[in-house]
């Protein structure tokens, strides 16, 4: 399954700036960046229904703004931060309804983990998963987007608006703790 | 040397055990573009405006600076048109001119630098005795 994302889209943000190829060019927008995007959401939120809704909304928000979106940034860059602006408002929103604290958030999304029903079975991932889960907000966002995504901390760092070198430390750090947390569960 | 640590993380690779249902990325699309309202913004001959260029990004700051020139060189012309450049040497000074051309103005004025010896012996070269100017009863009193 395809996870990278399109580097090249200038053609496609030109035929966004014509009225008349507006349309089927966003749909092209959403052919190329709904799975990459889904996967990123999917892997904070911890549930494909949540997942589904919040990538729904982002494009929805990506279609009500695309006329102020005037190509100085890559169409990733723009949609990533309109769908993680999504899945951290989500998650803020869910932590408020359940009243959870940070720590029970923790414990939360390893339930949503473990009740997951799409899942390929692989314990080694899940696992990994449920470490993850563990980390802090932005440490997970950080670690999702490198070792996943293998994104380059350069767009990372125009994304989450964060500097190269916070996010390589947030990385380093993320990668610690979950080394010495299958050490310790070994 | 890579510890077992990492090659855990290595044994799972980028796999993170998600799956999504079947044909969902396909369902996702058709019922998304079935679901954008029209977006008149977009949509309209009013298209979204072109990306910036470097000349259209440093224009505003290019237009300041060259009002300020602007400004500057009305304020250089006025200048000269009202006479130029204020003039300070003392041969173009038009006080200090008429004072030097005034007799008792340099009279005054230099009267302090002169020494009681310089101006007697002025008189005595211009045939005047001191006599001639101090009365005969002042002299005799100083004398006594």
């Amino acid at each position: 399954m395809a996870k990278e994302l399109p580097r090249e889209d200038t053609e496609l943000i030109e035929r966004l700036r014509q009225p008349a190829t507006c349309r089927q060019a966003f749909n092209e927008v959403m052919r190329l960046y709904s799975e990459p995007l889904y996967w990123q959401v999917r892997r904070m939120v911890e549930n494909h229904d949540d997942a589904n809704d919040i990538l729904q909304n982002t494009f929805l928000k990506a279609w009500q703004s695309v006329e102020g979106f005037r190509g100085d940034a890559k169409l990733s860059t723009w949609l990533y931060k309109i769908a993680l602006n999504e899945a951290i408002t989500f998650l803020a929103r869910e932590r408020k309804r359940l009243s959870l604290s940070l720590d029970d958030e923790e414990s939360h999304l390893v339930n949503l983990i473990e009740s997951d029903e799409y899942v390929d079975g692989d314990e080694l991932a899940l696992k990994l998963r449920k470490v993850v889960a563990s980390l802090p907000e932005k440490q997970r966002l950080v670690f999702n987007m490198k070792y996943y995504d293998e994104m380059k901390y350069e767009q990372m760092s125009e994304i989450l608006g964060t500097s190269v070198g916070a996010l390589k430390a947030s990385y380093h750090l993320a990668v610690k703790k979950i080394e010495q947390y299958i050490t310790a569960h070994d | 040397m890579k510890t077992g640590k990492e090659n855990i993380l290595d044994k799972i690779g980028r796999k993170d055990g998600m799956t999504v249902p079947d044909g969902y990325f396909d369902d996702f699309q058709l019922r998304m573009e079935a679901m954008l309202p029209p977006n008149e913004a977009a949509e309209s001959t009013a298209a979204i405006q072109p990306p910036r260029s470097f000349w259209e990004r440093v224009r505003p700051f290019v237009y300041m600076a060259a009002m300020f020139a602007g400004v500057w060189c009305m304020i250089k012309m006025f200048a000269l048109m009202s006479g130029g450049a204020v003039d300070l040497s003392i041969d173009n000074n038009e006080v200090l001119t008429r004072a030097l051309s005034d007799d008792n103005f340099v009279y005054e004025y230099l009267r302090d630098d002169v020494s009681d010896r310089e101006m007697f012996e002025e008189m005595y070269l211009d045939s005047i005795s001191v006599e001639d100017m101090i009365p005969a009863d002042s002299l005799d009193e100083a004398v006594h």
